[in-house]
């Protein structure tokens, strides 16, 4: 943030910021609409539960006024105060449990329309959005929500009990009242600074934690050049300098909670003192009872934790306002590629080939004024399979992208079978399209779940044909369960190229009308390297195929090879051709090679 | 809300091991022996305080109110008063020591930890995961803090405070302390009710946790291909699922917090039922005064209350005890590497030796290295290669000391590696791994790593003798420039680069290089090929290869294959052998010349 701001732009910020945090309440408001009646329900069982409450002093006043200094029915008092025992045990049960179920009900709801939206959004709001930052909008921020959420039926009976009191009280001995009541009003004040002043205190506790951590990771992660060099030394002092921190920052911590907590047990105390000397003269001058005075007591001591926690559920307000700005920068984030409102379909005519490619008069980039393809013309037959091949950076995977329309071009057209890909609905254009990536994804489920991803109710031979098809399945069967094992980051780990023919196999089931293979074998162990490219070459046989080249021997594979260069295309045609041909495309070649050089290694 | 804190049955401590767990931490917590026992002192003051309040109310309404004696009343109000502001400075105090106390044992506990580890050996870090070494040092530690913050206070404060009323009780009146205790059986089984089922609901909430969010985190960074595959409908009905059987295990613990909360407050009604019916036919006999009974019914709650706390923490008590359990066997870990006692220092120059080394990984049957011996000359430069995990980095690393073999010795200049000083060992034989890893800092602090005592102008020319200067130059702000979350500002070449500075600043007489398997940026590669050069000039060089490029410039090659030599000599003696070492290369230039 800029330091000098002009009036006007602070204006707008902090209009911004209002109006944001407006939308934040209206989001809560709107999500605690569905659960109005039970919120309703544990606000009147607190209501109820705070009147049974407030009555059990009163019930103990009678009792001793009446039952013991009078000789009355002692017994009758003793019997209702057990039963006022039992109605208070049972209404406290259930205003707890209605609380914390819907405060949880509210957490869940919320953490599923933002998981559902994260997952539609387009994929250039991912590819800027760090894991992190939305993981703790649904984990963090919205535990914020949940303990602001269950204080509402809690503060509401906490209100009505600390009204019914106080009215007790001044009803009884309005003098006394004012003066036992006092002190009261600042153990709220001091509940209300104490959870201000703390909460940033234990940030910045969590920040040096933080920071401990990182030289934690690093030193142990980094362990190999610290003994190597003999750097130990070096990293603890480092460390100890994170813990004195930690200790220096807990300590101011630990400051203000000594001079707020006893401070907020102490003033209720007063309060006693004051009814025991300022009331206890009063019972000598004949204006009150022993009873009164003691009822006064327990009132007094009744009041303490209402107003505790209301001083703080302002402090548990404001988390929960900022929390929701954050989630609702999240949830106000629209999609960028949605469906067209009139969707178009695609052929279906089994007679012709399926799945042309075209891209017209393409002009894309990241940043609008570093256009990644410029003019680019690309035509495939249905049924062709065209290698891509181009220098890192040349915009080889942005054509993935543009066909599955994970981003939109910024002018120019991409068809799939004649048809603008904008004006077809996302889940058709996607399930005709199967991709593998350069990076395998693996997801912590079976083997066959794995496999089946495109298709979760396909048939157990449906996933072992493909299986066989991508030469995945004699491995698959040699794991300790077969198509059962969990596989993924913490499952049973897999070898790349295992990893590259399963990812094969889920672009196989998906039964696609156009595959891209993103190179399969670069993560590949070399020897591996024409096992891939065998399975490569039997799922491409008569399908649409875009390959996207970074070793050499993938390129033959192709039918036909397009050099990209600079956002455009350089050259198309066979893999000879270009060869004798074309300087660029020998040059682009040789670094391949070197490059697979380096990673052809062991025997 | 109630605290929270669980331990599954197999770190649960028994009698014994929580006795070692509490004998151990009294003797690392005797440096603040001063503090602990002022925050003791203040605790019991404070408990007192809080007791004598109801005590004085009594002595107020028997001796001042019903004897209409004003001056009485007078005293036991102004006593009242002292003890609330004796309450408050105790309070006060007692957060203080008790937090300097908690806080500097848990820093003590991180430097004690800490250094532990990283005086262990690599065998070590094998052995135990990466993450669970960082758990431990972080939310292990962590766990304790809300312990040491306010609930080590509690505790405490709520175990003085049960006892302490029930003496005062028992003074007060022997038949009303029986009255009151009637309803204690029924408050302690539910209290431990409660603790073993939160216990267990605990552990269900904490497993459902991780398991919602590794499929958040799952469905956040497998996006692309979800949208690719057009599953993002299947994926949020799995996540839904997910979600759900955490709300119902919320819901569950809630339940069973439910009905003890509701228990605990029938419970302290009743006893108020109780002690005002029988007290009161207790005062109409006249064997207990009506202040009694009234301050029974206040002080009622300094009995239920504490009783109600100590469940609740006991959980968090536990998971502490569990973790410092864990730690402790970190601190008792035996360093497998370290200074012999009478260590020598390492000859400037000097040969290489290994001689009949037989070395097999912790936990592995089979031997990583059988009976192996090699020689290594001043200048010289060794390649090894082989297959992958035939032995041949294991072999680099025992000649480097990361590991000590189990028979056999490595020597320089005719003194054992195991006899010679750490510092010594260090400076003369420098590794440099595949990947060059980074820490936070600057690319400066990352060369000064390899000697902390460096100065700028030695770092400088470190730089300089691997001819990087230039390169360094035009970052932004030099060597000055931060690498930022382990260097993902930096490309895998330019992390390499530092890694060679690291070597050059030490100016070893030995280097150990493991080349990097996967190509690095072409733009760096060449520079990193130069500086290599540079620093294996004059020096003795064992590299464990794996281009022909490389394996051409030694002067020696060493083909590790079973854990043993099985070929030894010059590039073209062993071509001419038509071996192993033949056969390799002939694969390594197929595989060039393939395309």
């Amino acid at each position: 943030m800029t330091s000098i701001e002009s009036d006007t732009e602070v204006a707008a910020r902090l209009e911004f910021e209002e109006a944001q945090r407006s939308e934040g309440w209206k989001l809560l408001r709107a999500a605690l609409k569905v659960q109005r009646r039970n919120l309703l329900l544990g606000a009147l069982v607190g209501i109820l539960w705070a009147s049974f409450k407030v009555a059990v002093p009163q019930m103990t006043k009678f009792a001793i006024n009446d039952g013991i200094e009078k000789n009355g029915p002692l017994l009758r008092w003793a019997l209702i105060i057990g039963g006022l025992g039992v109605l208070t045990g049972v209404l406290s049960g259930m205003r707890r449990y209605v609380a914390f179920r819907e405060s949880r009900w509210a957490e869940m709801l919320f953490r599923e329309r933002l998981f559902s939206h994260i997952l539609r959004l387009h994929i250039g709001y991912h590819d800027k959005a760090q894991t992190g930052q939305l993981m703790s909008r649904a984990s963090s921020d919205l535990m914020q929500i949940q303990g602001f959420i269950v204080m509402i039926p809690i503060t509401l009976s906490n209100v009505i009990q600390i009204i019914a009191v106080t009215a007790i009280l001044f009803i009884t001995d309005p003098i006394l009242a004012v003066v036992a009541l006092i002190p009261l009003p600042f153990v709220n004040l001091s509940a209300r600074r104490f959870s201000h002043r703390i909460h940033p205190a234990s940030i910045a506790v969590q920040a040096e934690q933080a920071q401990l951590a990182n030289v934690v990771e690093e030193s142990v992660s980094g362990v190999r050049v610290i003994k190597g060099f003999g750097a130990e030394q070096v990293q603890f002092e480092k460390l100890e300098k994170e813990a004195d921190d930690i200790l220096r920052e807990s300590m101011k911590a630990a400051r203000i909670r000594s001079s707020f907590m006893p401070a907020i047990d102490v003033l209720p105390a007063l309060g006693l003192v004051a009814v025991l000397g300022v009331g206890g003269h009063r019972v000598i001058n004949g204006d009150l009872t022993v009873g009164d005075l003691v009822a006064f007591n327990v009132y007094l001591t009744l009041l303490i934790w209402p107003l505790r926690n209301i001083g703080m559920i302002v402090a548990l307000g404001q988390r929960a306002a900022a929390a929701l700005v954050r989630i609702n920068e999240v949830m106000s984030t629209k999609s960028e590629i949605s469906d067209p409102t009139l969707p178009m379909q695609l052929p279906h005519d089994e007679t012709e080939n399926l799945g042309s490619v075209k891209f017209d008069k393409v002009v894309f980039g990241y940043n609008a004024e570093y256009p990644v393809l410029r003019n680019f013309n690309l035509d495939i037959q249905g049924g062709e399979s065209i290698a891509i091949v181009g220098a890192t950076g040349s915009g080889k995977s942005t054509i993935t992208r543009l066909l599955l329309r994970f981003y939109d071009a910024q002018s120019g057209h991409v068809y799939l079978d004649g048809i603008d890909v904008r004006k077809l609905k996302l889940s058709e254009l996607r399930s005709q399209i199967g991709v593998v990536f350069e990076d395998t994804v693996l997801f912590n489920d079976t083997v066959r779940n794995n496999i089946a991803f495109a298709k979760p109710h396909a048939s157990a031979d449906e996933v072992e044909r493909a299986a066989k098809l991508s030469g995945a399945h004699e491995f698959i069967l040699r794991l300790p369960k077969g198509y059962e094992t969990v596989i993924g980051e913490r499952g049973f780990s897999l070898s790349g190229g295992q990893r590259q023919r399963i990812a094969i196999a889920r672009a196989i089931v998906a039964n696609p009308r156009v595959l891209v293979l993103d190179d399969a074998t670069s993560a590949v162990d070399p020897s591996k390297e024409g096992e891939i490219r065998e399975a490569m070459k039997t799922v491409m046989s008569g399908r649409t195929t875009i390959v996207i080249a970074h070793r050499p021997g993938t390129i033959a594979l192709a039918d036909r090879v397009m050099l990209l260069d600079e956002g455009k295309v350089a050259a198309i045609g066979t893999h000879e051709d270009l060869v004798s041909t074309n300087a660029r495309y020998r040059e682009v070649l040789a670094n391949m090679s070197a490059d697979a050089d380096a990673e052809s290694q062991e025997v | 809300m109630w605290a929270q804190g669980g331990v599954t049955d197999e770190d649960k401590l028994s009698r014994a091991q929580a006795r070692t767990v509490i004998g151990r931490v009294f003797k690392m917590a005797a440096p603040f022996r001063k503090t602990m026992f002022m925050a003791f002192a203040c605790v019991c003051v404070t408990t007192v305080c809080a007791l004598a309040g109801p005590l004085l109310v009594r002595r107020g309404i028997d001796i001042g109110i019903r004897q209409s004696d004003s001056r009485s009343l007078n005293i036991s109000v102004a006593i009242y008063l002292g003890v609330a502001l004796i309450a408050y400075i105790f309070g006060r105090a007692q957060f203080l020591y008790l937090n300097r106390t908690g806080e500097s044992f848990l820093r003590v506990l991180r430097l004690a930890v800490f250094r532990q580890m990283q005086r262990q050996s690599m065998a070590f870090y094998d052995r135990n995961k990466a993450g669970v070494l960082v758990a431990r040092m972080t939310a292990d530690i962590e766990s304790m803090a809300e312990l040491v913050q306010w609930g080590l206070l509690q505790f405490i404060a709520a175990g003085m405070l049960v006892v302490f009323a029930l003496v005062l009780l028992a003074t007060l009146s022997w038949q009303l302390t029986i009255v009151a205790l009637l309803v204690m059986p029924l408050l302690i089984a539910a209290s431990m009710k409660f603790q073993r089922d939160s216990n267990k609901a605990y552990l269900t909430v904490r497993e459902r946790v991780g398991a919602n969010l590794s499929a958040l985190q799952e469905g956040i960074t497998t996006v692309r291909v979800i949208q690719a595959y057009a599953q993002e409908e299947e994926t949020i009905r799995k996540f839904t699922k997910s979600n759900r059987e955490l709300f119902n295990s919320h819901e569950h613990s809630v339940r069973v917090s439910t009905w003890y909360f509701a228990l605990i407050e029938f419970g302290g009604v009743f006893a108020s039922a109780l002690i005002i019916g029988i007290g009161g036919w207790l005062v109409h006999r006249g064997d207990v005064t009506l202040g009694t009974v009234v301050a029974f019914t206040l002080l009622l709650s300094s009995l239920f209350d504490p009783v109600q706390q100590l469940s609740q923490l006991y959980n968090t008590v536990q998971s502490a005890g569990a973790a410092l359990n864990k730690l402790f066997q970190i601190l008792d870990a035996k360093p497998e590497i370290d200074e012999h006692p009478g260590a020598i220092e390492l000859p400037k120059v000097g040969d290489l030796e290994v001689h009949g080394i037989t070395f097999s990984y912790a936990g592995s049957e089979t031997a990583a290295l059988k009976n192996v011996s090699i020689r290594v000359g001043v200048g010289e430069k060794l390649a090894l290669v082989g297959p992958t995990g035939a032995g041949k980095s294991t072999l680099a690393k025992l000649m480097a000391r990361l590991y000590d073999p189990q028979s056999g010795s490595v020597a320089y200049g005719g003194v054992d590696l195991t006899m010679a000083t750490m510092a010594s060992l260090r400076e003369r034989i420098v590794v440099v791994p595949q990947e060059g890893f980074l820490f936070n800092g600057t690319i400066r602090d990352n060369v000064r790593i390899a000697k902390s005592s460096a100065t700028d102008e030695e770092i400088d020319a470190a730089i300089a003798a691997i001819g990087a200067t230039d390169h360094f130059s035009t970052l932004p702000d030099g060597l000055d420039t931060e690498v930022r979350e382990r260097g993902s500002r930096l490309s895998a070449g330019e992390r390499q680069l530092v890694a060679l500075a690291r070597a050059a600043l030490v100016d070893p007489a030995v280097l150990v290089l493991d080349e990097a398997t996967s190509n690095l940026d072409p733009g760096t590669e060449a520079e990193v090929e130069h500086a290599l050069e540079r620093l294996m000039n004059g020096r003795t060089v064992i590299v464990v290869a794996h281009r022909l490029s490389t394996v051409q410039r030694a002067d020696h090659i060493a083909v590790i294959a079973d854990a043993q030599i099985a070929e030894y000599g010059t590039h073209e003696e062993l071509i001419a052998k038509a071996g192993r070492y033949s056969a390799l290369a002939e694969a390594w230039k197929r595989s060039q010349s393939a395309h």
